[in-house]
């Protein structure tokens, strides 16, 4: 709990840092969509390419990029092994009891993780080159269409503002008390399952306590400078989009129109 | 002071979307927590028992959301089906608050989570039977994965999660329920 294991925001001024949040925001759903539709080895292979070409534009180590991918090696190789072995037993080269590895069954796996790093690693260029305060008020601007349904998209904006200001306070809220519960005596390195679920326990509701308070004088402190959630409050313009950032769209739309009709 | 302004309810729902991200992180000493603990329903329920529907539905939505953008978990594949079940939490807790009123905190917490727990699971079962993995989920594998496996994670939330708000009353963070239970 050290440290936030990826997606912490890098300061930095590549093409990537200076594009508007809800242009990435929205380029990042287009690329979703991509990396859902496509099927083909051929479609993957056009996908990594692009996604490689975006950390070199975004100007991010590949280290910092492919971050939480190293972490999952075992989920992958295990969600891999699981198609290899219980996908297509109808096709299976050979059976062993219960396992049938199969063609079938290792295209399956490798779909599924090929789909999972991709992901993992647009989602991380995205939170590395946008700051948590942009990367909310793009959400907002977003959001506003929701406004026709009667949703109070301002107060899902302050919300999710202030949820992403929280994040790190409690991460170190987190790691004080479980320091404090080591000290106490708890025992989080106990190889025992119920031990280390007994030791987890002590450590939620101080927490939880904890974080209430803080959103307690939070909140206190809003409500005595004024702060309504029912009144309008000025919102960021962020203004049309500059030739790169079409041109970022553009190459996107493109991208997820062959993922969905060529690849 | 501990009255539940929508300022007050924004800003916890806020704090347990955050406890969305950090929760998990805590549990992650434990190998395979996230599906037998299920650190992550704990905020949400928690949010939808305090501060109503609408806060808990939010909170279902954006706290894997969150989570998954910023520590990777749960990976991008799982996370469609993890928002419908949070949201189903969320919403569904904070209804049954507002329906349930037995005179008695806990029976109300009990009722409201139980609920909720057994709605979140079955909606999420229908969700990933019709959507999210047509033809390849079944009532034996919605029984292990929600039941059998989540068994700890289900025990650990009925025992914390009615302490919790009623640690909560006490610490005056939030407004008791009824009067001669403060």
């Amino acid at each position: 709990m050290n440290q936030l294991p990826t997606g912490m925001y890098q300061p930095g001024t590549s093409l990537v840092h200076r594009m508007k949040a809800n242009i990435k925001i929205f380029c990042f759903l287009i690329l979703t969509v991509a990396v859902i539709c496509t099927e083909t080895l051929r479609g993957y292979a056009v996908l990594f390419l692009f996604t490689g070409i975006l950390i070199y534009l975004s100007k991010v180590n590949f280290g910092t990029a492919l971050g939480s991918i190293g972490r999952l090696t075992w989920f992958f190789i295990l969600i891999l092994l699981m198609n290899i072995c219980f996908y297509g037993p109808d096709d299976a080269w050979i059976r062993i009891g219960i396992f049938a590895p199969s063609y079938e069954g290792l295209m399956q796996g490798t779909h599924i993780v090929a789909r999972v790093i991709l992901m993992l690693v647009i989602c991380n260029v995205l939170t590395v080159t946008t700051a948590p305060l942009m990367l909310t008020e793009g959400m907002e601007a977003l959001l506003f269409p929701l406004k026709l349904f009667r949703v109070p998209t301002e107060q899902v904006a302050m919300i999710l503002s202030v949820a992403m200001q929280f994040i790190p306070t409690l991460f170190e809220e987190a790691e004080m008390i479980k320091k404090a519960q080591i000290a106490r005596g708890a025992r989080f390195d106990s190889k025992k399952l119920l031990d280390k679920a007994g030791a987890i326990l002590p450590l939620v509701v101080p927490i939880f306590l904890a974080a209430f308070k803080r959103a307690d004088e939070l909140s206190l402190a809003m409500e005595a400078r004024g702060y309504r959630t029912d009144m309008a409050r000025q919102r960021r313009k962020f203004g049309m989009p500059a030739g790169f950032e079409w041109l970022a769209l553009a190459t996107c739309s493109i991208l997820c129109i062959l993922q969905i009709v060529f690849l | 002071m501990n009255k539940m302004t929508t300022v007050k309810k924004s800003i916890i729902t806020a704090v347990c979307i955050a406890l969305c991200v950090v929760l998990p992180q805590a549990f992650h000493a434990i190998p395979n927590a996230g599906s037998i603990y299920l650190p992550m329903h704990i905020p949400v329920l928690l949010c939808g028992l305090i501060c109503g529907w609408q806060y808990g539905l939010l909170c279902g939505l954006v706290g894997p959301l969150f989570s998954s953008l910023i520590t990777g978990m749960p990976p991008m594949a799982y996370l469609p089906p993890m928002m419908v079940e949070c949201a189903v939490y969320g919403l569904i807790a904070g209804l049954m608050m507002k329906l349930v009123h037995t005179s008695k905190v806990y029976a109300d917490l009990y009722i409201s989570l139980v609920v909720a727990m057994f709605a979140g699971r079955v909606i999420a079962g229908i969700a990933k039977a019709l959507i999210f993995m047509p033809g390849q989920f079944g009532i034996a594998m919605w029984t292990t994965s929600y039941f059998v496996t989540a068994l700890p994670g289900i025990v650990i939330q009925l025992a914390v999660l009615p302490t919790l708000v009623f640690a909560l009353m006490k610490a005056r963070l939030i407004p008791t329920r009824y009067t001669n239970e403060a």
